[in-house]
């Protein structure tokens, strides 16, 4: 994944703008969509093709705007980091449609008591439409930091305010009365119910103020980070008033997510601050520190929270009798259920899927967030998970690539540090649901059901695209021949 | 920077290798081992919504078939005289499955790689995927007769009892009934609670009637062992024919102990008188004791094992679809208990299955046929999937030992002294049923203060069609309480086939 040798300076071709290249990659991508919705209908008893036009009609335009738009603020923009984020964006919305057709038009599904095939309870039956409102949403916030950011050293100013807007914003569900913020079935405490609408995350884009506060403060203080200090076993510690301001927002980051239970976001968190630390100070010893501290939290976590310790407990052992007791009488608790199920869903996709729409995601509870993947693995196979993890692997190598070429220091660590975030992200939910790791419960980006999430991805693809568009400008050419000062061009 | 970023890219890699090495070992390897595990719902919902194949007997009664209900399984087993049939069709719930139903759970449920060729071409043609109908050697008679036989002597009590029939020259099961017994119907159900309860009252019954008495119970053959005495005798000294004369006194005296063996009352062996001879052929249908465990000692325990091991015990008989406990004759430590071994005492113990295949192998001229039950698998398109061929399973006598003890067989239910004669002149109806009685001394196992009634038999004498072997606990003598169930399932039988 990672380019070898690029160093600083960029390859000639990097200066091609590649809109046409982006252009025929979104055919290919509204191809494969419709394909899927297409297949969906097939598949599925109750076939409802007009409204699938209406859905592929609407995603086509809102992807064409976003398209647009790159051609007239950002013509140099990576030309990949769109359409995978299309066809991601597609492919969500082609599953959230299957699954909310479970048991609907005389689709296969759960039954219930009364032997009557009943709906995913857990999705609203307007869970489709809302889907491709966050994706117009999203695309909308996508175009909108195009138009508004043109230079991305212009966020290094606010680096204290989005600072404070990032702790804000994770400690507002945390204040809130449990029925605002409350997230059913869970103990966690991370939304702000919009009645009528769903509900917004706010941490989703916590996260992303988050990183860009970071990167701001880490340039700024990089110098004297690596530099003034002393050295404590071998490890080099930085000063306290240097360290101080970043540490403390970062320490009531974390606390407040383990205290709204927030393990999963806590952990992306945590990995993305030590990232972009090493990524500031080349510092290895950063990483040792980020790891032992990781690993001491999530001891610490697991013995302070009875539900952190279970996670471990359930993946280590999801099949023992306390997590998975054999035909339990109703009302026993199932620790592992969700992931035994998730588990059981990838186990009947097999190498080549049971095909979409042919599949029984239903069984997984929460398949349409947390565990989306797995009704991928389930529908698409072992084939359909792999394309979906290498999707996911190239926006992040673009990203990376991005941070690579760019110059600005500034602009270098927020493109790592948010690259890094999506990778981390994605190993931390995927990894979870697939037993590689414990469970935690985050949203899979762009596949799973939910707004926040969604427009965040986007955001995170604008940032993205903004960076790289700056790092494969031309540089600016001189209007005159020769003399002292050099008048040019910055457009 | 950019080394840093080189390193974190690497870390990157590293992250993404794992999650597509994990995903390739969910997907690729651990498939079989998820789908197979017990509760996995979607192996059960998939399992449960195509129709499941018919178990249907050899004269074509249908005794486990599915019917389409509207819960979330589309079929619903249905066992017709659950009972009577249980430990042939085994059950099939919604979490496992025993006897016919696992060992044939393949076909039956449709999935068998024999039947791919075929359900691809049910998708092709959409057709629904159907399980194989499993075609058993049951004669449905016969086995009637034989848990009727049961019911009718142990209802009501804590003792158990197993008959087993076999057709003599292909070692087809016929029959198998074991009381007491219970109605797979009940494990049936697709609601777990109430499929829980049913099974944990089933668990809680005693004696179990999840236990297949006729083919795992095992009980001491008693007198019936004398057919493998006798045989070891003929086999050790060609000149030894049921006219032989053989010691037979009214006391043996055992050497080593102070121990006696006695005939059943006490009484003389024919006319031996207190210390004589009488022939062979009279010690047997006589059922004397004291011949047969002077004999056993001459023999000696290893020709004994030796002939024991040929008809078919100390064996795993590995028979598809019958769960089996091996029928045991161990190697008597010393010469008292090689006699009490020799008349089926001391540590023996059969099935009912076991005291059939005595019966099979000297009606079969002293070749025994392995024991099947299933005989053949036909596709929904009535293709034969797959069907038994008989095979031998040993050759535990000669043709011309075998004549021997066929002639003393029949003269237990036909003459005079014969054991069993007084039975058979009331319901012989010109049948000449070849048999050996046995009633084990069993009492110290407390269930029972009679002894356990064994009878073993084929019919008719000449040109067999049928062998049959009756265990029942606590019956009293095996002319009594065995040999009437025995005659009841040869008459059911010989009627089908228009021979009675």
């Amino acid at each position: 994944m990672p380019s070898p040798a690029l160093g600083n300076q960029p390859p000639e071709e990097a200066h091609v703008g590649r809109r046409s290249t982006e252009l025929s990659m979104l055919l290919f991508v509204f191809g494969l969509v419709a394909f899927a919705f297409a297949n969906v209908a097939f598949s599925l008893k109750g076939q409802r093709p007009s409204t699938i036009f209406e859905y592929m009609v609407v995603f086509i335009a809102i992807i064409m705007c976003a398209h647009l738009a790159l051609r007239r603020w950002a013509p140099y923009a990576d030309p990949l980091l769109l359409p995978l984020g299309a066809l991601l964006n597609g492919l969500g919305i082609v599953m959230i449609y299957r699954l909310h057709e479970v048991g609907r038009n005389g689709n296969p599904g759960p039954v219930n008591d009364s032997g009557v095939t009943i709906p995913i309870l857990t999705l609203s039956s307007s869970a489709v439409i809302l889907q491709i409102v966050y994706t117009v949403i999203g695309i909308g916030c996508f175009v909108a930091f195009l138009v508004f950011i043109k230079e991305p050293r212009i966020l290094q100013r606010y680096t204290y305010i989005l600072g404070l807007i990032g702790v804000f914003l994770i400690a507002l569900p945390a204040f809130l009365p449990t029925s605002i913020s409350g997230v059913a079935g869970t103990g966690a405490k991370i939304q702000i119910a919009l009645p009528g609408l769903g509900s917004i995350q706010p941490e989703e884009f916590a996260k992303l103020a988050l990183a860009a506060s970071f990167a701001g403060y880490l340039v700024a203080k990089r110098d004297v980070l690596s530099l003034a200090g002393r050295r404590v076993l071998g490890v080099d510690l930085p000063r306290g008033r240097d360290m101080g301001p970043i540490a403390v927002v970062w320490l009531v980051a974390l606390l407040l997510l383990v205290s709204e239970s927030d393990i999963g976001t806590s952990a992306v968190f945590m990995g993305l601050f030590v990232a972009m630390i090493y990524i500031a100070t080349s510092r290895t010893s950063w990483l040792l520190i980020g790891f032992a501290a990781f690993v001491a939290g999530a001891f610490i976590t697991a013995e302070l929270f009875s539900h952190v310790g279970q996670r471990f407990s359930v993946w280590l052992h999801p099949f023992s009798a306390t997590n998975l007791p054999l035909n339990p009488p109703p009302g026993t608790p199932q620790p592992a259920y969700q992931t035994v199920q998730g588990l059981y869903g990838m186990a009947n996709g097999g190498l080549l899927g049971r095909g979409l729409g042919n599949g029984q995601p239903w069984w997984t509870p929460l398949v349409q967030s947390d565990f989306i993947f797995t009704a991928f693995g389930e529908e698409l196979g072992l084939a359909g998970a792999m394309a979906l993890l290498l999707i996911y692997g190239l926006i992040v190598q673009r990203g990376l690539r991005t941070a690579m070429m760019i110059k600005d220091p500034y602009s270098k660590l927020l493109a790592g540090g948010l690259s890094f975030m999506l990778a981390l992200q994605v190993f931390v939910i995927v990894g979870g649901v697939t037993r590689l790791i414990p469970l935690t419960g985050i949203t899979t980006p762009f596949l799973s059901q939910g707004g926040s999430s969604l427009v965040a991805s986007w955001i995170l693809i604008a940032v993205l695209a903004r960076l790289s568009d700056t790092a494969r400008r031309p540089p600016p050419r001189p209007i005159q021949e020769e003399g002292l000062t050099q008048v040019v061009s910055v457009k | 920077m950019n080394r840093a970023l080189k390193r974190i890219s690497i870390a990157v890699l590293v992250m993404f290798l794992l999650l597509l090495i994990n995903v390739n070992y969910l997907q690729g390897f651990e498939t079989s081992s998820l789908s197979t595990r017990p509760f996995n719902s979607r192996a059960l919902y998939e399992a449960n919504q195509y129709q499941r194949g018919n178990i249907e007997t050899a004269d074509g009664m249908v005794i486990a078939s599915t019917t389409p209900t509207n819960d979330l399984y589309k079929y619903q087993r249905t066992y017709t005289d659950g009972p009577v049939y249980a430990p042939v069709t085994g059950y099939d719930t919604i979490y496992s499955t025993t006897g016919v139903e696992h060992a044939e759970d393949a076909l039956l449920s449709g999935n068998g790689s024999q039947l791919a060729f075929r359900n691809f071409i049910d998708m092709i043609t959409n057709k629904p995927q159907k399980g194989a109908t499993v075609q058993l050697t049951i004669n449905s008679k016969a086995q009637q007769a034989a848990y009727q036989g049961l019911e009718n002597i142990l209802k009501g009590t804590n003792r158990v009892g197993g008959v087993v029939a076999l057709n003599p020259t292909t070692g087809a099961i016929l029959a198998m009934a074991s009381y007491p017994s219970y109605d797979p119907n009940l494990l049936a159900t697709h609601d777990g609670t109430a499929l829980n309860k049913n099974d944990e009252a089933l668990l809680q019954e005693s004696p179990s009637p999840l236990i297949n008495n006729a083919t795992q119970t095992t009980l001491p053959p008693g007198s019936t062992f004398k057919i493998v005495t006798s045989s070891a005798f003929f086999a050790a000294n060609a000149t030894n024919n049921p006219s032989t004369q053989v010691y037979s006194p009214q006391v043996l005296t055992l050497p080593q102990t102070t121990n006696q063996l006695h005939n059943d009352n006490g009484e003389v062996c024919g006319s031996a008188g207190a210390n004589g001879k009488t022939t062979l052929l009279w010690a047997f249908s006589q059922s004397c004791d004291t011949t047969f465990g002077n004999i056993g000692m001459d023999l000696g325990g290893g020709a004994l094992n030796h002939m024991a091991d040929a008809y078919g015990m100390n064996t795993n008989l590995n028979i598809p679809g019958v769960t089996t406990s091996p029928s045991q004759y161990d190697l008597p430590p010393s010469l008292p208990t090689t006699a009490y071994s020799a008349i089926g005492q001391f540590s023996d113990t059969v099935t009912p299955l076991q005291e059939a295949m005595f019966a099979a192998a000297i009606a079969n001229n002293g070749t025994l046929m392995k024991p099947y039950l299933i005989q053949q698998v036909t596709a929904s398109d009535l293709a034969v999937v797959s069907s038994t061929t008989p095979s031998v399973l040993s050759q535990p006598v000669s043709p011309t030992i075998a004549g021997n003890v066929k002639t003393m067989m029949e003269a237990v239910t036909q003459q005079p002294q014969g054991t069993a004669f007084a039975f058979n002149a009331a319901n012989e109806n010109g049948l000449v049923i070849a048999g050996k009685t046995g009633t084990a001394q069993n009492q110290l196992n407390g269930v029972s203060p009679n002894p356990d009634a064994v009878f073993t038999a084929f019919a008719p004498a000449v040109n067999p069609k049928i062998a049959v072997g009756v265990i029942v606990q606590g019956g009293g003598y095996g002319a009594a309480a065995a040999a009437p169930i025995a005659v009841s399932v040869i008459n059911a039988y010989l009627a089908t086939l228009g021979i009675r």
